[in-house]
């Protein structure tokens, strides 16, 4: 079919001003991206992308910003896993779809734990993979991985583009899915010969996809009638001791202000999850901070103590309700609203539930219960709640000579004033991070909660401040993790970017080694790492990091954190820790909350049960 | 308890192995599988016989309805009848 040359069709004006030229599949792609609000791109280069890279070179060329920069810079890093968590970081932090563009083959395999981890967290982003040609298909070709059977089990959709006038709908369909709904990642394997086709650039359709369509319709437009509402104020009205056990789905759903107008009318105090952390400002009275396997001792009494749960965007998920039968166990009354049918029910039956948008039910619930004078009476809850907060607080070893890791993430917090943007990697660095940093504001803590994916922290950090490039973001992460992905340490500094590295150094794998002693007799099999020889110091002045210190002496923590965080550029502080330090409270595996082990320094409110220290199957 | 599903399922690139997949992710057997065409050459029909208890049904046809490429997905009403493996197998395109 002869494509009519591009003066000859003049676009209506509701159409896109570029609809009926001709292009390439790689330019069709660059221009999707442009069309969706990328603002920047993550990826690695290779044979099986390289025409969409071009196009994404020329893209820039062509559309220089008023101030001069690329509209659409593509960060390179180390490693494509360094793309694919940049990706998530960029989208974590904004709430935008983050994009990373990488090769076919060990580019796309690279990518596999970043969209394994944006899927259990729920982060809308959609991956790129080049691909080789459709001819070559199935022939074992070189840099071939069968990338769609591969994502297809760790992505929320996959699209091979084996036919080039489906490529501008699937781009388009792919961000619809990655960001509607419970978002998550899509993937879009492109083979070679699609980039290099000639297509007439379309600007708008998408592929029909009418059962994901419906299903979401229905969802989204879920609202709850006056007789839920009613059953749900009666239920609140019985209860004398109601908590919110707010998740992740608070920050996806942007339903942090609905969340707050909600306790505000109704004084019903609040504990999040690991991934809820942001979406109540832990500063209020009415915060518990975090429940769960580390969470606050006051936030899992609580939650043993309370007679009415609301889930909020939560999934019971095994390290908050790691034996579900004993979470909660007070609670006369569940209620779950979830924007994923399957999540209702699925680890604790519920007695209340919604599917559909977080913030639109918690509006409508704040409106009803206000027309409807529902007043609650929780006086002698909330001076419970105040008491717990007071005879169990977080508390370690101030005395120590050594530097706790506790303090020293209470004096980032203190010079951060709780308006730093917080990443972690996995392990106790995080846990103490999730403890003890204030977090008064949503998309401002980045980890990866659900996969725990050690090397997550730096990659993820620096997408964020590709995301909020005046924020103030900090990459608090342990020797370990950081170790994973070492190589993005170049990329901070390739970029210029003002972010903060803190390593907290144990000399080893802190969080392993705390169950090595707990319940496989204080044997370190591999994770102890004191023999390792890595200056990290050294490390980063090689990347070419101007502001690179170790901190051993605690005298030195306060003004040395004042003028690691001061610096206008990048910099990288180690802090030497005390090894032994352990993560506490910690609810051990197959205990209950009223089982928590709470340490040496945090009031217990019974005699703490560590339970067998025989080898067990719970993780 | 033995269970028959049919899952209706645009005809998309990876689409059979996504619904495969999730059978197997999820730990649920699949004791038998039919695909077939149906009118509209856009959709293909499955035919599921796996066993397990109410709730492993109910979580699995809830994922299943997650599917992008997943029309619809629904339990047959001849659950636990000896006919339902024959009928799965006969079901006409």
């Amino acid at each position: 079919m002869p494509l009519p040359a591009a003066q000859d069709l003049r676009p209506t004006p509701d159409q896109h001003p570029l609809a009926g030229h001709v292009m390439t599949g790689a330019d069709v792609v660059v221009q999707v991206l442009a069309d969706e609000g990328c603002d920047v791109l993550f990826g690695y280069s290779g044979g099986a992308i390289l025409p969409v890279y071009d196009a994404v070179f020329r893209y820039n060329a062509e559309h220089p910003r008023s101030n001069g920069r690329e509209p659409m810079p593509l960060v390179v890093p180390a490693n494509e896993q360094g793309a694919g968590f940049m990706a998530s970081g960029y989208a974590r932090a904004s709430g935008k779809v983050g994009v990373a563009i990488v090769t076919s083959g060990p580019g796309a395999t690279n990518l596999v734990t970043p969209i394994r981890d944006a899927m259990a967290d729920s982060v809308p982003m959609v991956a790129i993979t080049g691909q080789v040609p459709t001819s070559s298909l199935g022939s074992d070709a070189f840099q071939e991985a069968p990338v769609s059977n591969i994502m297809g089990a760790c992505a929320k959709h996959v699209f091979l583009v084996t036919e080039p006038d489906r490529l501008e709908a699937t781009l388009r369909t792919a961000f619809e899915i990655a960001r509607s709904g419970r978002p998550g990642p899509v993937v879009v394997d492109i083979p070679k010969n699609v980039q290099n086709a000639q297509l007439r650039f379309d600007g708008a359709g998408r592929l029909p996809i009418p059962g994901y369509r419906q299903r979401l319709h229905a969802i989204e437009h879920a609202r709850l009638d006056d007789d839920a509402c009613a059953r749900f104020f009666a239920a609140l009205a019985q209860a004398r001791r109601p908590l919110i056990y707010a998740g992740g789905g608070v920050i996806r759903g942007d339903a942090a202000r609905a969340l707050r107008a909600f306790v505000d009318a109704f004084g019903v105090p609040v504990t999040t999850t690991l991934m809820g952390l942001g979406g109540f400002d832990t500063t209020h009275p009415l915060s518990l901070h975090m429940l769960g396997m580390h969470g606050t001792a006051y936030a899992n009494y609580a939650v043993d103590d309370c007679d009415c749960l609301l889930a909020l965007g939560a999934r019971f998920d095994d390290r908050v309700a790691g034996v579900p039968e004993k979470f909660a166990p007070r609670a006369k009354f569940i209620a779950q609203i979830d924007i994923d049918p399957a999540e209702i029910g699925k680890v604790k039956q519920v007695h209340w539930q919604h599917v559909g948008p977080l913030a639109a039910a918690l509006e409508r619930l704040t409106r009803y219960g206000k027309v409807h004078g529902a007043a609650l009476q929780l006086d002698d809850w909330h001076a419970h709640i105040t008491q717990l907060k007071l005879a169990h607080a977080m508390a370690y070893d101030r005395g120590s000579e050594s530097i706790q890791p506790q303090a020293a993430i209470e004096a980032l917090n203190r010079h951060a004033r709780g308006r730093a943007i917080v990443s972690t990697g996995v392990g106790q660095h995080q846990m103490w991070a999730a403890q003890y940093f204030d977090f008064r504001a949503p998309r401002d803590w980045l980890t990866s909660g659900s996969m725990g994916t050690m090397g997550f922290g730096l990659p993820a950090a620096i997408g964020a401040q590709f995301a909020r490039p005046d924020a103030l973001v900090i990459d608090l992460d342990g020797d370990g993790s950081i170790r994973m992905n070492l190589g993005e340490m170049e990329t901070v500094t390739t970029y210029g970017l003002p972010l903060k590295i803190v390593v907290l150094n144990n000399r080893g794998d802190g969080m392993v080694r705390q169950w090595q002693k707990l319940y496989f007799g204080h044997r370190f099999a591999a994770t102890d790492k004191s023999l390792h020889r890595k200056d990290f110091i050294k490390a980063a002045e090689a990347d070419g990091f101007d502001w690179a210190r170790r901190l051993a002496r605690k005298e030195d923590l306060e003004a040395t954190v004042a003028e690691f965080l001061a610096q206008d550029g990048p910099a990288f502080l180690e802090i030497m820790i005390d090894p032994d330090a352990g993560v506490y409270p910690m609810v051990g595996p197959g205990a209950s909350y009223g089982q928590m082990i709470t340490g040496e320094f945090i009031a217990s409110r019974a005699s703490p049960v560590v339970t067998d220290k025989k080898t067990t199957d719970m993780f | 308890m033995k269970h028959t599903l049919s899952i209706l399922l645009q005809n998309e690139s990876g689409a059979l192995v996504r619904v495969a997949g999730l059978f197997a992710a999820r730990h649920c057997n699949i004791d038998a599988l039919t695909v077939a065409a149906t009118h509209d050459p856009e959709v293909s029909q499955i035919t599921v016989v796996m066993h397990g208890d109410a709730n492993t049904l109910e979580q699995i046809l809830r994922q299943l309805r997650k599917l992008v490429d997943v029309l619809d997905a629904n339990s047959l009403s001849l659950v636990g009848s000896r006919d339902e493996v024959r009928l799965a197998v006969a079901l006409p395109a």
